[in-house]
């Protein structure tokens, strides 16, 4: 029992214990313990029934990519139409193509922009992080919706009226809308990570005559690295899953997955709308199981990778 | 005295100009606009004339009807989240196979990673008229299923697709009562009953907190649920504010109404941070008291 997850650091003591307990209580008053395991079935089963509650649309999703029919709500019959759609519409792979090259350039940018900020946080603090943490704060509060109507303006003033040609690329507008709120996320995390590990390794470093680019790069970043990773590939989720900012920028020539799914909505889904969402989730759960082996292996027990997982 | 390595804030430097290029600039220019009018037909904002007449025009019961309903959905959908979730935050902290949390955490994640847009069609799915749910139901004698475009379809729906970040938060404060804390409660005599009410939630508020505003935030501002599932009747402001922009063209209205979005979601955080607060403080004192009682 406590050699499954060798990674998990407190858990398996953890473990031991409550085993330990349950044996020693489970003994002398017969009556209590039922009470007790009769809660905790109660507890369980609801447990149950909300996680088939959370995956119900998802496994809908998966079995009506297997839809035949025109409709995607109506199920007709059996097959790979959906699958196939995706080699034969060019819209459903430029769409998907769209999303992926966004998501790796929003990501990396985030992810340069986050952990360099998240270091200072964490070693340079000051009185200026008040304010920048006050900042991170209101970009992450700010509804997308307002995210979206605002940059939409201002894009078209940079690119139109100012003439900067670059923010009338598709691509380039949707890294920006995207990176926002990945900034704040994965400087939240690095930061997180850093306080938590003492800066003497670092000091050392200093003390020993390595120049500050030298410390930097051969001990802070390392350190840092679980969550830089991490990072990364949150924002590359949330990059593939950004549909309210990317309505807005988009360019037309340039539009990535879900607002081609948002568009569908209102012209009638069809089943391989289903079909390239099954595939979009196998990508997603893919990059989701790296982050959380990279994780484990930075030594993280399974509440810390789900707080960091949470987005901080 | 710490060594310096690399100087002061430098590093944070370029989030700092990317933040305050692409969102602090934009957002203030909504703000800017917000003071302005809609000038005729086909401009969309006009800023000669400063007022506060387009956030009087917000407080006008066509769109103040808006921004209460989403204001329900936001404190009814924020408290169903809890009641549905701490049970199950508390089962995977304390009740589930300590091996197993791993496991049960990931399926927490799964649902928060699938796309939304795409999870909320699986419940359009559902839910339609001429789904198989309504299918099944016509066959008992139940009738077509109806609740799709309406208010409580909206209410659903973001109660699903908030559960998981009230459910995380949770499970971490839960987590991190040490089951000691809890056995000691009960040797010292306690039930389970106070042991939960008088130790495991107590130490536990921090997380719940955290949740609901996990929670309460995106919701407030949400347009996707509504858009996919709640149709003319389950509006909400996310989609009024995403309408004057691309269909009535009123960016100044529009500017207002984001703005109003904002400002209720910062001042309900602080009234529920503040209620939170006071109704705290003589438990805290209490607890003080009792601890003290049991180190002397």
């Amino acid at each position: 029992m406590t050699s499954v997850e060798p990674g998990l650091g407190s858990l398996p003591a953890f473990a031991v214990d409550a085993e330990q307990h349950t044996v020693g209580h489970r003994e002398p008053p017969p009556q209590h313990s039922q009470r007790k395991s009769w809660s905790d079935r109660l507890l369980g089963v609801w447990a149950v029934l909300v996680f088939v509650f959370l995956f119900a649309p998802i496994l809908v999703i998966v079995i009506y990519s297997f839809n035949n029919g025109r409709l995607l709500i109506a199920f007709d019959h059996f097959g790979l139409d959906g699958y196939l759609a995706l080699f034969q519409k060019p819209v459903l792979s430029d769409a998907v193509m769209v999303s992926l090259r966004t998501g790796a350039i929003a990501s990396v940018l985030a992810t340069l922009l986050g952990t360099l900020a998240g270091i200072a946080l964490a070693r340079k603090p000051g009185r200026w992080t008040y304010w920048f943490i006050g900042l991170l704060l209101l970009v992450s509060v700010t509804p997308e919706i307002v995210d979206a109507v605002s940059l939409l303006p201002w894009l078209v003033f940079l690119g139109q009226d100012l003439g900067m040609s670059v923010f009338n690329d598709g691509t380039v507008r949707l890294v920006i809308g995207h990176s926002l709120f990945s900034v704040a996320v994965v400087t939240y995390i690095v930061r997180a990570r850093l306080v938590g590990l003492p800066a003497n390794l670092e000091e050392a470093s200093a003390d020993l005559y390595a120049p500050p680019v030298r410390t930097f790069l051969r001990v802070t970043l390392p350190l840092a690295m679980p969550a830089v990773l991490a990072g990364l590939l949150l924002s590359f989720t949330f990059s593939l899953d950004n549909t309210v900012v990317s309505a807005f920028v988009q360019v037309s020539g340039s539009t990535p997955w879900p607002v081609y799914v948002l568009s569908a909505l209102r012209s009638g889904l069809r089943p391989e709308i289903a079909a390239v969402s099954t595939v979009m989730l196998v990508l997603t759960l893919v990059a989701l199981a790296a982050v959380a082996l990279v994780l484990k292996r930075a030594g993280d027990s399974a509440t810390d990778i789900a707080r960091t997982m949470a987005g901080g | 005295m710490r060594r310096r390595g690399l100087p002061g804030f430098l590093l944070a430097v370029p989030a700092w100009l990317w933040l305050l290029f692409f969102f602090v600039a934009p957002v203030a220019v909504v703000v800017w606009y917000s003071f302005g009018y809609k000038p005729g037909l086909f401009g969309t904002h006009a800023n000669d004339i400063l007022s506060f007449d387009r956030y009087a025009e917000v407080f006008t019961p066509t769109f103040f009807d808006t921004f209460l309903n989403t204001l329900w959905i936001g404190i009814g959908g924020t408290a169903l989240c809890f009641v549905i979730g701490a049970p199950v935050a508390y089962w995977m902290a304390l009740k589930a196979p300590a091996n197993m949390k791993g496991l049960l955490i990931a399926l927490v994640l799964v649902p928060f990673w699938t796309n939304f847009l795409v999870r909320t069609i699986g419940w359009l799915v559902i839910l339609s008229p001429d789904g198989w749910v309504s299918h099944a139901l016509q066959a008992f004698g139940l009738g077509p299923l109806e609740i799709l475009y309406t208010r409580p379809a909206v209410l659903f729906g973001v109660v699903y697709n908030y559960l998981p970040l009230m459910i995380l938060p949770l499970f971490v404060a839960f987590d991190r009562v040490e089951l000691p804390m809890r056995e000691a409660s009960k040797d010292l005599g306690a039930s389970r009953w106070r042991t939960f009410t008088q130790v495991t939630f107590p130490l536990a508020r921090p997380g719940i907190i955290v949740g609901a505003v996990l929670v309460y935030i995106p919701l407030m501002g949400d347009y996707i649920t509504a858009t996919v599932l709640g149709g003319a009747k389950g509006n909400m402001v996310g989609q009024l504010v995403a309408s004057q922009f691309q269909t009535a063209q009123n960016w100044a209205l529009g500017s207002a109404m984001a703005v109003m979005l904002i400002l209720i979601i910062l001042a309900s955080v602080a009234l529920i941070g503040l209620l939170l607060w006071l109704i705290a403080t003589p438990f805290r004192l209490r607890h003080r008291v009792s601890i003290e009682g049991v180190a002397s």
